[in-house]
């Protein structure tokens, strides 16, 4: 176990740092168009190279990249041309902000979905599990964009019961907190939906559930102390990979809701070419990409007993 | 005299006299007055009709927080400022010399006023006394020099280089390059400014320049305090203006806090100002107004105009800028070496119907002489009417009986372009003329702009209308892309290039405009608006052609 633990690390390591190679060859190798974009398009040539002089632009590639790695891992993540401060600065505010996004997106996504998941699939073909499964497949068909733009036009535009954007100018406010979390729930929960209605439809039918059933145990007792057990098992792993499509995966709902957090901060970095901001931001989420997916490798090896003793 | 009176743009009183005497009609002086930021009462009582809503816009009151929906952009060096809502979020902490204001008009703000001489190198510049920066010093003409030198610094990296260039000098640095060349440098002229007293400069140009006072109002051109040397400045924002700098999130807030001093100019109502990012999404922007949550905005794309104005308490101001595009014929290539060919397609052209179907009727109509009504010297022209049986004579005489072949060249976005080329090609139509669109990449297109025979180029907007016409149409300069080759529109040109009074300038501009429009060499058809929103509540704002926010004197209901 512990072998495979540390095999798991070696491997998160690595693929950080080829993406990390990666990242500063595209970003960095014409260090002229990084001035332009600090100085504007109407600078001379002059203003441009004593700029790049002046800011260590005129060194050796591989000597930038190496200060730059050193940097990445000591949480010096360089500064921001737009925003003109650290990279940190902006950067740990923001990720914060997502995490109260998605600690509330979970804290409702997740109890919701896992008990419309196994009410349907603990009686496969039941009218219930019809109307959950179709539910969740309409709801899941809606991409964001669509449903943020509905629930506005419902909730700010007809009725005027909610803020229309999220930004928290005059600091936290709960009911800025609500369409943002809404479009992602609408938008997760039949996914994770029909992922343990799967899960749990397929432990319902093997033999020791009917074996469990056939001796004269209580349908509850079955499927609370036999069922569930093992029919959430594969929803942890689907659960975890939620993580990582709620960092970099709610750009369209921040961006709509002019929301605050990492995700936006990634779409702003980009379109504007904030070259440090792009490589923090992309480091932060291939950080959080690896990691959830090794818990989640680790986590599914310990559930799984099966796998746990080979 | 009331404010407003003293803010109207110089053309009014010309407009009036030209009315008086019978040049343009009744509607035409309206239009135009309305272009020009006078009220259509207000314009009906200038000639004698009744006043309706005079002074809509009620007392002012004291106290509130103005929520402007815009991009929260860093603000660290007023110098490399590269975006207006950077200058937006700076200038009311510190101020510019010049300001223009919404009838496009450099008016006096820091600097009181200026005087120049007959050839236009030698300006002097009165500036106002008895204005304290917020650390208590006062402001002055030490003030006005530090921030030159600084700009015209090369290592500054500044765009105020660029525009003040009349001030400048390119010399060898000492140095050589790797090619054994002498390695050139671009810094202020010696003495190109001189500090005549604490509160005059006078600047001594290597080249007339008649749009000093305009780029002095540029974002960039802010006035910081003479001890600020780089480094950050919204850490510390001394400034001379009402307000100071409360809290700043770049990409979030900006909160603007009036100061508890006097200001220079008199009463400010607000007590704050509130800038919030609300990204880039159109969409967000309008839920925020929807709800409540923002009272302005920085712009409102012309596609956003009808949903906005679908909102209740929201109103839509727009500004006639000078941006433009033109189609624009090269007079050296066939068939638009014949000035009939030209003027036939000018005289197929119902420029109001091209406006409205383009650009929804946000804008003014242009008559083909590329000087914008809110350009400060433009002169009235007699209107041009859409006349087929003049086009089909014009195209006869030319040779071209059965009609004619062209195809125009057109860049694929912003669509209003290619619009543009569709309606003109109907409007050809009946004329005979079948006009292909062939509609390329920007980058394709500005790789020809200047050889293909037609093309339809886009103008940006520039403070005065003699600018304009000696980029694109003096003999011989770099942006010539017709070839228009007329000693006699150049010479004119020079003749009101050099003139600095604004009304005698304009006389001469008559002419200039005349001889443009009778060469035909574009067909320009309308001058497009841009457009701010703002709630009702809002009073005393208004829509600025470069988006400038001169909040002192808001006040909300």
């Amino acid at each position: 176990m512990l072998l495979f633990i540390s095999k798991r690390f070696g491997l998160m390591v690595l693929t950080m740092l080829i993406v990390s190679l990666l990242l500063f060859v595209l970003l960095e190798l014409q260090p002229g168009n990084v001035a332009t974009k600090v100085l504007g398009p109407y600078s001379s040539e002059e203003q441009r190279t004593l700029w790049l002089e002046a800011n260590g632009y005129l060194k050796p590639l591989w000597t930038r990249y190496l200060s730059w790695l050193g940097g990445m891992v000591t949480g010096d993540f360089g500064e921001s041309i737009r925003f003109k401060t650290p990279v940190a600065d902006i950067l740990w505010p923001r990720l914060w902000n997502s995490a109260i996004l998605a600690f509330w997106t979970f804290a409702i996504l997740v109890p919701l979905s896992l008990t419309l998941g196994v009410l349907a699939g603990m009686r496969e073909g039941s009218a219930l599990d019809r109307a959950i499964s179709i539910t969740s497949i309409i709801t899941t068909s809606v991409p964001e964009f669509a449903s943020a733009v509905f629930l506005s036009a419902i909730f700010v535009f007809s009725l005027g019961l909610l803020p229309g954007t999220s930004g928290m100018t005059d600091g936290f406010d709960p009911l800025q907190l609500f369409l943002p979390v809404m479009v992602l729930i609408l938008y997760d929960v039949g996914y994770v939906t029909r992922m343990t209605r799967a899960s749990m439809a397929e432990v319902m039918t093997t033999p020791y559930i009917r074996t469990a059933v056939l001796k004269g145990l209580p349908f509850r007792r079955v499927v609370f102390r036999h069922a569930l057990r093992n029919a959430l098992i594969a929803p942890f792993t689907v659960i975890m990979l939620q993580v990582n499509w709620l960092l970099s995966g709610v750009i369209v709902v921040e961006f709509f809701f002019a929301y605050k957090g990492f995700g936006g901060l990634l779409l702003e970095a980009s379109l504007n070419q904030d070259i440090f901001l792009i490589e923090a931001c992309t480091m932060v989420a291939v950080f959080v990409a690896v990691s959830t997916q090794t818990l989640a490798d680790i986590g599914y090896t310990y559930l799984n007993p099966r796998i746990r003793l080979s | 005299m009331t404010q407003d009176e003293k803010t109207t743009h110089p053309h009014i009183p010309e407009l009036v006299n030209q009315l008086k005497k019978g040049e343009i009609d009744r509607r035409q002086f309206v239009q135009s007055a309305a272009v020009l930021g006078v009220s259509a009462a207000a314009a009906y009582a200038m000639v004698g009709a009744t006043p309706r809503d005079a002074h809509a816009q009620g007392t002012p009151k004291f106290g509130g927080n103005l929520r402007v929906s815009m991009n929260v952009k860093e603000v660290s060096d007023p110098a490399i400022f590269d975006w207006g809502e950077k200058g937006n979020v700076a200038r009311h902490i510190i101020e510019p010399l010049v300001q223009i204001d919404k009838n496009n008009v450099a008016q006096p703000h820091l600097a009181e006023s200026w005087n120049v001489s007959d050839d236009l190198k030698t300006w002097t510049f009165n500036l106002r006394k008895g204005v304290k920066w917020s650390n208590g010093d006062e402001f002055g003409s030490d003030d006005v020099i530090a921030n030159f030198e600084r700009w015209l610094d090369p290592a500054t990296g500044s765009s105020n280089q660029g525009r003040f260039s009349s001030m400048t000098e390119t010399v060898e640095t000492g140095e050589k390059d790797d090619n054994g060349k002498p390695k050139m440098t671009t810094k202020m002229a010696s003495g190109a400014l001189e500090r005549v007293d604490a509160h005059t400069v006078r600047f001594h140009l290597n080249r007339a320049d008649l749009s000093l006072p305009e780029s002095m109002a540029d974002y960039p051109a802010l006035i910081a305090h003479r001890d600020f040397n780089g480094g950050d400045w919204s850490k510390n924002p001394v400034g001379t203006g009402a307000f100071s700098l409360d809290r700043f999130g770049v990409g979030e807030v900006a909160v603007l806090k009036k100061r508890n001093a006097p200001h220079w100019n008199g009463d400010v109502y607000l007590d704050q100002i509130t800038y919030i990012d609300n990204g880039d999404d159109p969409a967000a922007e309008i839920a925020a107004f929807a709800s409540g949550q923002v009272d302005t905005n920085y712009q409102t794309s012309v596609e956003q105009v009808p949903t906005m104005r679908g909102l209740p308490n929201i109103e839509v101001m727009q500004a006639v800028t000078a941006q433009a595009g033109v189609a624009r014929m090269k007079v050296t290539e066939a068939p638009f070496d014949n000035l009939k060919v030209r003027q036939a397609v000018q005289a197929c052209l119902d420029r109001s119907r091209i406006l409205e179907v383009v650009y929804g009727g946000f804008g003014a109509v242009g008559y083909d002489y590329h000087v914008a009504p809110v350009h400060p010297e433009h002169a009235e022209l007699p209107a041009l009417k859409q006349d087929y049986a003049k086009a089909k004579r014009l195209l006869a005489e030319a040779g071209h009986p059965n009609g004619l072949k062209l195809r125009i060249d057109c860049v694929a976005n912003p669509t209003w372009e290619q619009n543009t080329c569709k309606a003109i090609a109907e409007m050809v139509k009946p004329a005979g003329i079948d006009m292909e669109i062939n509609i390329m990449p920007g980058g394709t297109y500005w790789d020809r702009w200047l050889s293909t025979p037609f093309g339809f180029t886009s103008w940006t907007h520039r403070a005065l209308g003699v600018q304009v016409l000696n980029l694109a149409y003096r003999s011989g300069v770099a942006w010539n892309e017709t070839s228009y080759n007329n000693p006699e529109f150049d010479k004119l040109l020079d003749e009101a290039g050099g003139l600095a009074d604004v009304n005698e300038r304009r006389k001469v501009m008559a002419k200039v405009q005349k001889v443009l429009q009778d060469d035909a060499v574009i067909a320009q058809t309308f001058w497009r608006s841009v457009f701010v929103s703002r709630s009702t509540r809002v009073k005393n704002i208004y829509a600025q052609v470069a988006f400038e926010h001169h909040y002192n004197k808001a006040w909300l209901a």
